[in-house]
């Protein structure tokens, strides 16, 4: 028997037609509800450390998905009371304060050192040797103004989509901040 | 000092807001305590500016987007318009370059599933809108054109198919069994991302430290396995693990444009044999003689044992649900503290410490413990369910004889790698008149 259509598609053709508007139509809502959202409110995407809550655990040190973590300590220099015994540059029970390794805190000197003027001795973080581990860190904070702190340094970072770090950290001090929030500083 | 505290404070959840004021009255605290006075400096001395870089990200996520589009397109016009694979190796190579190696492999398509399911159950969370157009977009293209996502474009499919050599065929019971393994990942990791748990398809990421040279020891180890057994068959992650070329190939089964046959086949299985995926279909003669009618009635029969199997499904994973919350952190460290609470320990893991020292209380995170179990029971519940329908539609599909008279692409399993093309002894003189 004839049909009686002009052009008489065939099931399966019908079906594929049908499931690709079908397909497109979900895709198409999906993309609508979330791209609106994301362009209206602030998406959050770089890892940083809340240096409040850190408690300088010195796993960032050993969690990154980096051979050498992206964590690094940074110091607020605005923050410091440039002493001359730094809880964060001699070890606690440090024997001499001189530059010798067994009395520093930092396991790679990292940390340097410069007089400024008496008593004043300024502090600064040489990144290129420092792991993250937050020695200095925990050091200053308990002993210091806690002027050494970690963060993520945002050109190592490689931004993962999720922070094997912040998977283990202890105080969840690590989260994800807006765009234009680069940075959370203790002196920024 | 004040200031830093107080810019702390203004975007700072209630809890860290307390955590604050608590640093206020006891300046002898833990963190941010300014035990001695700013130096009165008399020798001239400056503050050292500090300026931290910070990369050009919205430039870099712009070339992202624009480059998985444009490579893309490139496939698209390589596999259905040009039939030729050229292109495909050259998407290839740069794909696995730029997105693998520059980019160190994040953001991906893959990936971004998680963030699209937690933006779906989460009104709270916003996606970033590069992730949102890496998730869409090859689907998009999977609609229009087919998987040509997979064939250069997606790093790790692109470094499968540059390393594959020789494709031995896996038996057909092996590939049915191993492919309900990518639907029963990606229901996983959708369960895991919209309770805020974990990102699981990042985590167990096998190529991902090839692409950064380091991570994880395990995984990289499995990653260089698969990349072995890549060389002697056709891309065993994206058809045996990818849970979203388990998503695109639903998508590529409608898709407007897609590649053919040849028309003027000689049914010579040359295509059929070069395919990697197990993409071409060949002709078969259905030797069970089974009245159409009496099919029908037994795969509706089997349809309406999907039922029982996605309860089973959701049965046992709502009893697993427990034993899952546990990937969840806020849950350990319940169990943490509840344990702590029970028997005091002397010497504190970290976790404990940092909860103690916030201030947190055990109510309130045995509040959030049990919201986020009450999560888990809801979601497992489903996911067990849509994991019981996958295997009932795949058991239902096996026992599914159609008689084919000629080689058929399966659209949904080819991932239009353009590896058949050269096989195809007519597809010069078929090519001619296209080319003039």
């Amino acid at each position: 028997m004839e049909s009686k259509i002009a052009n008489p598609i065939s099931r399966k053709k019908f079906l594929r037609l049908f499931g690709a508007i079908a397909a497109g139509a979900a895709a198409a809502s999906v993309s609508g509800v979330l791209l609106r959202r994301s362009l209206t409110a602030q998406p959050r995407y770089f890892w940083q450390i809340d240096p409040a809550k850190c408690t300088c655990c010195g796993r960032c040190a050993t969690s990154c998905v980096l051979p050498v973590s992206a964590v690094k300590c940074l110091h607020a220099n605005r923050v410091c009371g440039y002493c001359d015994l730094c809880g964060g540059y001699y070890r606690t029970n440090a024997k001499d304060l001189n530059t010798a390794a067994e009395n520093l805190r930092c396991p790679t000197g990292a940390i340097e050192r410069k007089f400024v003027e008496d008593p004043y001795f300024e502090y600064t973080i040489n990144e290129s040797l420092c792991n993250g581990c937050g020695k200095c860190a925990k050091g200053c904070n308990s002993f210091g103004n806690g002027s050494l702190y970690l963060q993520v340094k945002r050109e190592l970072c490689k931004n993962c989509n999720e922070c094997s770090i912040a998977n283990v950290c202890p105080s969840g001090a690590i989260a994800q901040v807006a765009y234009d929030k680069a940075y959370m500083l203790k002196d920024g | 000092m004040l200031n830093a505290v107080k810019k702390t404070v203004t975007h700072s959840t209630p809890t860290l807001r307390i955590w604050a004021a608590l640093l206020l009255l006891l300046p002898a605290g833990a963190a941010d305590a300014q035990r001695f006075p700013k130096p009165d400096f008399e020798s001239g001395y400056t503050y050292p500016e500090l300026r931290y870089a910070i990369p050009n990200e919205t430039l870099w996520t712009a070339v992202d987007v624009v480059l998985l589009t444009a490579l893309m397109g490139v496939v698209a016009w390589a596999v259905i318009r040009k039939r030729t694979r050229a292109p495909v190796v050259v998407s290839s190579v740069i794909s696995v370059a730029y997105f693998g190696f520059f980019r160190s492999g994040c953001v991906c398509s893959i990936g971004a599933i998680q963030n699209v399911a937690l933006a779906l159950a989460d009104s709270a969370y916003v996606m970033p809108p590069s992730a949102l157009l890496f998730f869409i977009l090859p689907i998009v293209f999977a609609i229009l054109l087919g998987r040509v996502f997979c064939a250069g474009v997606c790093p790790m499919g692109a470094l499968q198919e540059l390393v594959n050599v020789k494709s031995y065929r896996l038996s057909k019971a092996l590939t049915a069994a191993l492919s309900v393994i990518p639907w029963i990942y990606l229901i996983l990791a959708v369960l895991f991302a919209v309770t805020r748990s974990s990102f699981i398809i990042c985590r167990f990421d096998p190529f991902i430290g090839l692409f950064r040279l380091g991570g994880d020891v395990g995984m990289i180890v499995f990653g260089a396995l698969l990349l072995v057994a890549a060389i002697f068959t056709g891309r065993p992650f994206c058809r045996f693990l990818c849970p979203y070329g388990a998503l695109l190939s639903l998508f590529a089964r409608v898709s407007v444009w897609r590649i053919k046959i040849t028309p003027t086949c000689i049914s010579c299985e040359l295509c059929h044999n070069a395919c990697p995926v197990d993409a071409i279909r060949a002709p078969y003669a259905n030797k069970v003689k089974e009245s159409r009618l009496r099919g029908v009635k037994r795969v509706l029969l089997y349809l309406l044992l999907l039922p029982a199997l996605a309860g089973a499904g959701a049965l046992t994973l709502r009893t697993a649900s427990n034993a899952l919350s546990r990937v969840n952190k806020d849950v350990r460290l319940y169990d943490m503290v509840a344990q702590n609470e029970a028997a005091p320990q002397d010497v504190q893991p970290p976790e404990l410490e940092a909860f103690y020292g916030q201030g947190g209380t055990v109510e309130e995170l045995s509040q959030r413990a049990a919201a986020i179990q009450a999560d888990f029971r809801r979601y497992a519940t489903a996911a067990g369910a849509l994991m019981g329908l996958v295997i009932g539609f795949t058991l239902t599909g096996l026992s599914l004889k159609r008689t084919r008279k000629t080689y058929e692409v399966n659209d949904a399993a080819c991932v239009s790698c353009a590896r058949c093309f050269s096989y195809c002894p007519q597809e010069r003189t078929f090519a001619k008149p296209d080319l003039s």
